[in-house]
């Protein structure tokens, strides 16, 4: 090379080598800043082509960063790396901290044959280092054998080490940048766990906790979504209790609630107690998808426990994907743990005040309802002799000589009047005190104490009554005789609801029931009466309220739902879809165990009742036991034989008064019980004064019918 | 039982025992009355000491027993000491309720009946069949 040409090289070359010193201080991105290197290298040398590898985490691969002209763009797009220590030039260069160059590429065995680069006849390949670490290499090419002067060398290298410490600085700038970020998040997320210990146990307000527990996962991760859902009773669904944004407050509006075990991932960490991430929800099978918040791809379902049990779950959802780190995961869960006791706390003294609420509740109500019937009771007293006293007074008003009838009959009118008033009292005093008093449940067979009052109430002919008992009812547990009234009350309501109808009819179907996990034989009582108005339906279980008139005390239903409630039971009204009346009586199954008993053995037993389920259950008990057992339903039989007569005190087409005096005369009253499935006290006396042996409630477990027996 | 059987009506309620007595009067029956079971017990020993002993006593429930105090099973106290004293009593519980686990406390303890108040033409009928 001549001096002239030789001068204006170095003038080139030391062009080239003060713009890629300008660029390595003016362009921050390093990926421009080696794409600039590489295109000055060619453009100001005159090269075939340059290009910067850099290896990678382990050191293995130098891999290609960026490259001149289209060539260098086609092994970029390729991911073209090349082994560090391979046979490679750049394998070689990187491998021993070298520069190579190979003059004519033809005679030079390390030179890899690139098909991107076919014109290629001198290689050099300089390695980027700092100190004596490699971090990649420069390859410069030329269509030129012995293409490289020293001062290529000199000038390349410089660059090379130039541009090596650039890369470095930026590696070190953007790890700083990495660690700095770090750090401010997980000051941010110490910030935030802090402000969740501070909240939960500052905020009282339970829906006040949730609402900000969200705002500061969004506020301190930077994320799309938090909600928070807790178990329903049930323990069957998840219901969202607070949400984030717009999205939250509609979802929260619409009830928004998940089943647990089912598809979404709140259901399945809930279910399974653990936490479920779906880093690309698109591809996450137990993913649900939410219409309102469509920009989620990535989601994390905690669930929230306190111990072993599980009381619902937080979800945090991104829109990136694969969003959440290690370091999130672990301060989420363990921020959604201190929700968790917080919640579980807030819940227990929720119960503690419920419970103090109900006990105050529940000891007023005692109060109250001490003072009322010792109120009703004093009342009820002093109103007994009113009625007795106006009856006398009627008497004595027939034996008066003379009085013009129209004072008569204003008397009579005023006596009426009064007798009414005092009847309505007593009335008042038995329905409020008589359902509290001798209050003895027992299992009993729910459709043999309907059948027994439906057939002792004598319904009007007129009125057609169905009954049905579905097959092999469970015991319930009942004070039959209260039980039995309560029915009668609604009987009588269905009587009264169907006087104007054409065709009187009441309809009574048994059949068991589950009610919210509680099993129920279910008592249902539906008339074809004109129903019961909307706007009183919660009026009529009102003590006192009455759509009959005066004289009547408006205490039936209210009595009615005194009973059922005394066994824990339910009664419902509701009108049927032809919008008559129907009431629904829910009785308890009985969950206790029935217990082996002893029953008598070879006796001969005469049942006089009719064909039903208790005279079945009767009979079968004690022949299984090794009795004889005859039933009949008449009073003209031979009473001698038998060692006990059981007499059921209802019977369909006979009145047991003529079965009891048919036995009196025989003089088998001591070997005579009377049962019934209720009892009232003036009955009891009647039937007992036929010399019978004992008059009681029926038995319903052979327990009870061995202890009758004994 | 006669018509002018001699009867011992125990009853607290004032009004109550004046209406029953008159009810009994007008049936013909010779009617004393106590207001509580410790004048009733006295009455009762009075008649028997006397020679002229009573038929029939109608003893309430719920009244002041004997020891003063009110208690709801004092008439089923002052029955047994009825009947302690003369078996063959014949005695009838009046109550204002319809329990009937306590009538047949006292058809236990030798009553003859049990009889729920406010029905007083029924009660006359009643004692007629004792």
């Amino acid at each position: 090379m001549d001096k002239s040409k030789l001068a204006e090289r170095r003038a080139a070359l030391l062009h080239a080598g003060a713009r890629v010193s300008r660029n390595i201080i003016s362009i921050l991105d390093p990926e421009e800043l080696l794409q600039q290197t590489v295109n000055i290298i060619c453009e100001e040398f005159g090269f075939y082509y340059s290009g910067v590898f850099l290896l990678d985490e382990e050191r293995e691969w130098a891999v290609l960063q960026s490259g001149h002209g289209d060539a260098g763009a086609a092994m970029i797009a390729e991911g073209h790396k090349l082994k560090v220590g391979g046979l490679s030039m750049i394998g070689a260069a990187t491998g021993r901290n070298k520069a190579l160059i190979a003059l004519d590429v033809g005679d030079e065995p390390v030179h890899f044959k690139n098909p991107h680069l076919p014109l290629t006849r001198s290689e050099m390949a300089l390695p980027l280092a700092v100190g004596d670490k490699v971090i990649g290499a420069l390859t410069v090419q030329s269509v030129e054998e012995a293409a490289f002067t020293e001062d290529d060398i000199t000038a390349l290298q410089a660059m090379a080490d130039q541009l090596a410490v650039a890369i470095n600085n930026a590696r070190l700038y953007t790890e700083n940048h990495e660690l700095l970020a770090r750090a401010e998040r997980r000051a941010r997320l110490l910030e935030a766990a802090a402000e969740v210990s501070r909240n939960v146990t500052s905020i009282l307000d339970l829906d006040k906790l949730l609402h900000r527990m969200v705002d500061i996962i969004c506020e301190a991760y930077g994320f799309y979504y938090a909600g928070v859902f807790l178990l329903d009773k049930e323990k069957e669904a998840a219901v969202l209790q607070a949400g984030r944004g717009k999205a939250g407050k509609v979802m929260v509006g619409e009830g928004h609630h998940l089943k647990v075990g089912g598809l979404s991932m709140i259901g399945t960490a809930i279910a399974e107690r653990k936490a479920r991430i779906a880093l690309d929800v698109g591809e996450e099978a137990v993913h649900f998808k939410n219409p309102h918040l469509p920009l989620t791809r990535s989601e994390m379902a905690l669930p929230l426990m306190v111990g072993d049990k599980v009381i619902g779950a937080v979800t945090v959802q991104s829109t990136e994907e694969a969003a959440f780190s290690a370091e999130d995961i672990s301060s989420l869960q363990a921020m959604a743990d201190q929700l968790a006791v917080a919640l579980d706390n807030a819940r227990l003294l929720q119960e503690l005040e419920q419970a103090h609420a109900e006990l105050v509740r529940t000891k007023t109500f005692e109060a109250i309802a001490t003072a009322t019937t010792e109120a009703i009771h004093w009342i009820g007293n002093k109103a007994l002799p009113i009625t007795v006293s106006v009856q006398r007074l009627y008497d004595d008003l027939e034996d008066v000589p003379s009085m013009p009838p129209d004072q008569l009959e204003s008397i009579h009118e005023d006596l009426t009047l009064i007798q009414d008033s005092a009847r309505l009292i007593v009335a008042v005093k038995e329905h409020l005190i008589g359902p509290a008093r001798e209050y003895m449940p027992a299992p009993a067979m729910i459709e043999d104490v309907v059948k027994d009052t439906l057939t002792a109430m004598r319904i009007p002919e007129d009125v057609a009554v169905s009954y049905e008992a579905k097959a092999a009812l469970p015991l319930g547990i009942a004070d039959t005789t209260q039980l039995s009234r309560a029915i009668k009350y609604v009987l009588q309501n269905a009587i009264e609801a169907t006087a104007e109808a054409d065709a009187p009819a009441i309809d009574v179907v048994i059949e068991p029931k589950e009610d919210k996990g509680q099993l129920y034989i279910s008592v249902q009582i539906a008339d074809n009466g004109p129903g019961i108005p909307e706007d009183e339906f919660n009026k009529i279980w009102a003590t006192f309220y009455t759509t009959k008139g005066a004289k009547h005390a408006g205490l039936g239903l209210s009595a009615c739902m005194q009973i059922i409630k005394q066994i824990d039971g339910k009664i419902i009204a509701r009108n049927q879809a032809n919008g008559s009346a129907m009431f629904e009586l829910l009785v308890p199954v009985y969950q206790g165990k029935l217990a082996a008993t002893e029953l008598p053995v070879s006796q001969s037993f005469l049942l006089v009742d009719d064909e039903d389920a208790w005279s079945r259950f009767v009979e079968e008990s004690l022949v299984e036991a090794g009795n004889t057992v005859t039933r009949v339903a008449e009073a003209d039989i031979d009473f001698g034989p038998y060692d006990v007569i059981l007499v059921d005190e209802v019977l369909e087409d006979m009145n047991s008064i003529d079965v009891l005096t048919a036995i009196s005369k025989a003089g088998a009253g001591p070997k005579t019980l009377v049962v019934a499935s209720n009892m009232r006290v003036e009955r009891m006396m009647e039937l007992i004064r036929y010399g019978v042996r004992d008059v009681s409630v029926k038995p319903y477990t052979q327990a009870a019918l061995a202890e009758k027996l004994r | 039982m006669d018509n002018d059987a001699k009867i011992l009506l125990v009853d607290d309620e004032r009004g109550v025992r004046r209406s029953m007595e008159k009810t009994l009067l007008r049936a013909g029956f010779d009617v004393y009355t106590a207001e509580d079971t410790l004048s009733g017990l006295a009455l009762f020993k009075e008649a028997q000491e006397e020679g002229e002993p009573f038929d029939l006593a109608l003893l309430d429930l719920h009244m002041p027993n004997l020891e003063g105090e009110e208690d709801p099973n004092a008439g089923l106290k002052l029955l047994s000491k009825l009947i302690e004293i003369e078996p063959e009593l014949r005695v009838v519980v009046l109550t204002a309720y319809d329990e009937v686990e306590r009538a047949k406390e006292a058809i236990s303890r030798k009553a003859r009946a049990y009889f729920v108040k406010g029905r007083e033409s029924e009660l006359i009928d009643l004692i007629r069949t004792l």
